[in-house]
């Protein structure tokens, strides 16, 4: 993975002294809240309802083992001795003193890490695929260009104040796993360059993002992002904030007069002076090489032996392992969506397991997802099932990789000051209602995501079914939504009928979910294209059937 | 963005941390320009008028205006104001960086809602002159140019970017 150099050290550590003054500053009185707020949400700080929450950037989502062991650290320390991981494959403490923040920001430097950008109107943290470097179909590392773009983002002088936020995510491998078209910039890397979208996103008004430009060579990324940037800075509307987003300038423009604009832009820009040099993309690639992989003798036998002895094993094999670029390794998912519990919440014990199982067995190096689950990018197949054995006892085994249990939760009502209702325990009472495995393999695979409000942060736009809470008079309705998906064949899902109750969903779920098992022509039609083949009003009536 | 120094009168200050009176008018539309100025022309006005006019003038550019309509005129202007009417309004970076970008080398001014936490960010986009609210605009441009030594973009002002630094070319 990337490593600081000294003038990455001395650029956190430049923002950190800020930051602890902005701090003090607010602790003394001299600043009132108002006027502290924009301060502390460009480093990541938030005044939820309860306390403040403080939301740590993994850079496109990738952490080392020692990294891993301060964030447990911080957990045990200045918070409830657990952590959040989002969708943006960054990292949450949701009750945190102010007075520690500094502290919290000295320790996260030690280890290469810090809080800035995961909020405000700024570019935020690139994302990518949980499984660069490992998956099959991949063809171009997205990491070297996600800290490149990390590094041109930060700080930077001309778009710290947009009109709103802008998320910009990356892929390069055939199939889409970093959702490029719910972006603000989407970019997936081709053999002959980058194919550009922008304009897509969810939130009140989802869109898919268009294409404005192919062939973007990557050493010119930087002035064609500076140049898409620009008119968005410039033309993007200010008046409301709901209209703020790149998908309204360019719903408005057309995507073909916002790409003029930009390719004009673009020509007046002095490129030289904006993009990083061929060295610099070289020396930020040579961070990227794959791990020393082991050349462990696979014992097929055994490791077919161990899956007939141990059923349970045998599931979590098939659920939440994927196909790595060699043969005797595996991609590992560590699933944080246990039957009953808070999607995305790891203690600082497990966090710890977490970090002990990458070292001992996958090369000290993990991954967030934007599923918000971890994920162990290189496991040697000869390892899987002592890897197994550790992930268990520590409670992080749930084999449900994928499957309707493994859902997407914004923190809702129960953390959010914008939520409209509660999404953590609806999460919960789902994954009840689906606890038991033979029906969860049996669905196969199902993508449930549920935000509590409509700004979206639980993705239900692009849910095979998605969930989205909503406050009528003073109670929580859910309406559900059918069709969304984010992978390479994006689409956003419709809102059917009338809102739920609460404790209707689980149950209008499962009536949807019988009713595709009768339909479905084969296991191998998932649920999603049977939704598309039948048409979503088939399985509309049955979500609003009475019980 | 600390709103406690903008109860302080602004006061001018240049890159180099110099107070400077301002000796500019700024002129209502319906004020004809006399031989008294220099003034300070709105950007629609400036527009019409500067084809026929001799002499130096500045130009007031809000937010929304395309400052690059100017640059057929720009051997007539001096200094450029650009106005923040609140400090979320990031549009005033662009004016400046492009203005730049054509060549122009005249004073570019920050006014309105200027205040110390944005002077680092004005420096880097190419302003050399703020009409800042703070009890201490000197010490606030000096805060702001020592706040960071590394910079990873870049921008107007003469700070090279990191990757630079990273493959300095022996010559």
């Amino acid at each position: 993975m990337y490593v600081y150099d000294s003038f990455d050290h001395a650029f956190v550590r430049d923002r950190n002294a800020e930051f602890a003054d902005q701090v003090a500053r607010r602790l003394s009185g001299e600043l009132s809240e108002d006027q502290f707020k924009p301060l502390r949400l460009m480093n990541g700080l938030y005044l939820q309802l309860h306390a403040y929450m403080l939301r740590i950037a993994v850079p496109y989502g990738v952490l080392s083992s020692k990294q891993v062991r301060k964030l447990a650290h911080i957990a045990r320390t200045y918070d409830r001795d657990f952590g959040h991981f989002t969708t943006r494959q960054n990292l949450q403490f949701n009750w945190i003193k102010l007075a520690d923040t500094p502290k919290i920001l000295e320790e996260l430097a030690e280890v290469e890490m810090h809080a800035l950008q995961t909020s405000g109107n700024c570019i935020r943290n690139t994302t990518t695929d949980q499984f660069a470097g490992a998956a099959r179909d991949e063809h171009e590392d997205p990491r070297p260009w996600a800290e490149l773009i990390r590094q041109w983002s930060s700080n930077h002088p001309e778009f710290t104040f947009l009109p709103r936020k802008f998320k910009i995510a990356i892929t390069g491998a055939d199939r889409d796993r970093a959702a490029v078209r719910v972006h603000d910039i989407g970019l997936h890397a081709k053999p002959e360059g980058f194919d550009l979208y922008v304009g897509g996103g969810l939130g009140r008004t989802p869109s898919l993002g268009h294409r404005i430009k192919t062939g973007l060579k990557g050493e010119q990324l930087l002035s064609y992002l500076e140049a898409c940037l620009r008119v968005y800075n410039r033309y993007g509307r200010r008046d409301n904030s709901y209209k703020a987003r790149i998908k309204i300038l360019v719903a408005a423009l057309g995507p073909d007069e916002y790409a003029r604009q930009v390719e004009e832009e673009w020509e007046s820009l002095d490129k030289a002076a904006i993009d990083a040099p061929a060295a610099e993309i070289v020396r930020i690639r040579s961070f990227f090489p794959d791990p020393d992989f082991k050349d462990a003798k696979f014992d097929r036998v055994a490791y077919e032996r161990a899956q007939t002895a141990d059923k349970a094993f045998a599931r979590w094999v098939k659920n939440n392992t994927l196909a790595h670029k060699r043969d005797d390794h595996v991609s590992v998912t560590i699933s944080l969506k246990p039957v009953g519990l808070p999607p995305g919440d790891a203690s600082s014990a497990q966090m710890d397991v977490m970090a002990d199982v990458a070292e001992q067995y996958a090369y000290s190096e993990l991954r967030v997802s934007h599923e918000q689950n971890v994920i162990l990018p290189h496991v040697p197949k000869a390892d899987l099932y002592a890897l197994y054995t550790r992930l268990d006892a520590a409670n992080l085994s749930t084999a449900n990789g994928g499957k309707i249990t493994d859902m997407i939760a914004c923190p809702g009502l129960d953390y959010c000051s914008l939520a409209n209702a509660r999404s953590i325990p609806l999460a919960q009472d789902i994954s009840q209602r689906f606890a038991d495995a033979n029906l969860t393999d049996k669905i196969g695979d199902l993508q449930i995501k549920i935000s509590g409000c409509i700004n979206a942060c639980g993705h239900h736009h692009v849910g095979h079914i998605g969930i989205l809470g909503v406050d009528k008079q003073g109670i929580e309705f859910y309406q559900i939504l059918l069709g969304g998906r984010a992978d390479e064949n994006a689409a956003l899902g419709v809102i059917t009928g009338k809102g739920l109750p609460a404790e209707a969903v689980p149950a209008a779920i499962e009536r949807v979910v019988q009713l595709y098992l009768q339909l479905r022509t084969s296991d191998s039609e998932r649920f999603i294209d049977a939704v598309e083949r039948l048409g979503r009003n088939t399985f509309a009536e049955a979500l609003h059937e009475p019980a | 963005m600390s709103l406690l120094n903008s109860s302080h009168t602004p006061q001018l200050v240049t890159t180099d941390g110099e107070i400077i009176p301002d000796g500019w008018t700024l002129l209502a539309d319906e004020e004809t320009t006399g031989v008294d100025g220099p003034y300070v022309l709105g950007f629609d006005r400036a527009l019409k008028e500067l084809d026929g006019l001799n002499g130096h003038y500045g130009i007031r550019v809000n937010p929304g205006d395309d400052v690059r309509l100017l640059l057929p005129f720009i051997e007539k202007i001096t200094l450029i104001e650009v106005s923040f009417p609140g400090y979320r309004d990031g549009r005033g970076y662009s004016t400046a960086r492009i203005l730049r970008e054509e060549g122009y080398t005249g004073a570019i001014r920050a006014v309105g809602d200027v205040l110390r936490d944005q002077l680092f960010l004005m420096l880097r986009c190419g302003f050399s002159e703020f009409l800042v609210k703070d009890k201490d605009p000197v010490q606030a441009i000096a805060a702001a140019k020592s706040r960071f030594s590394v910079f990873y973009q870049g921008a107007a002002d003469t700070n090279r970017p990191v990757w630079a630094l990273r493959h300095t070319v022996e010559s």
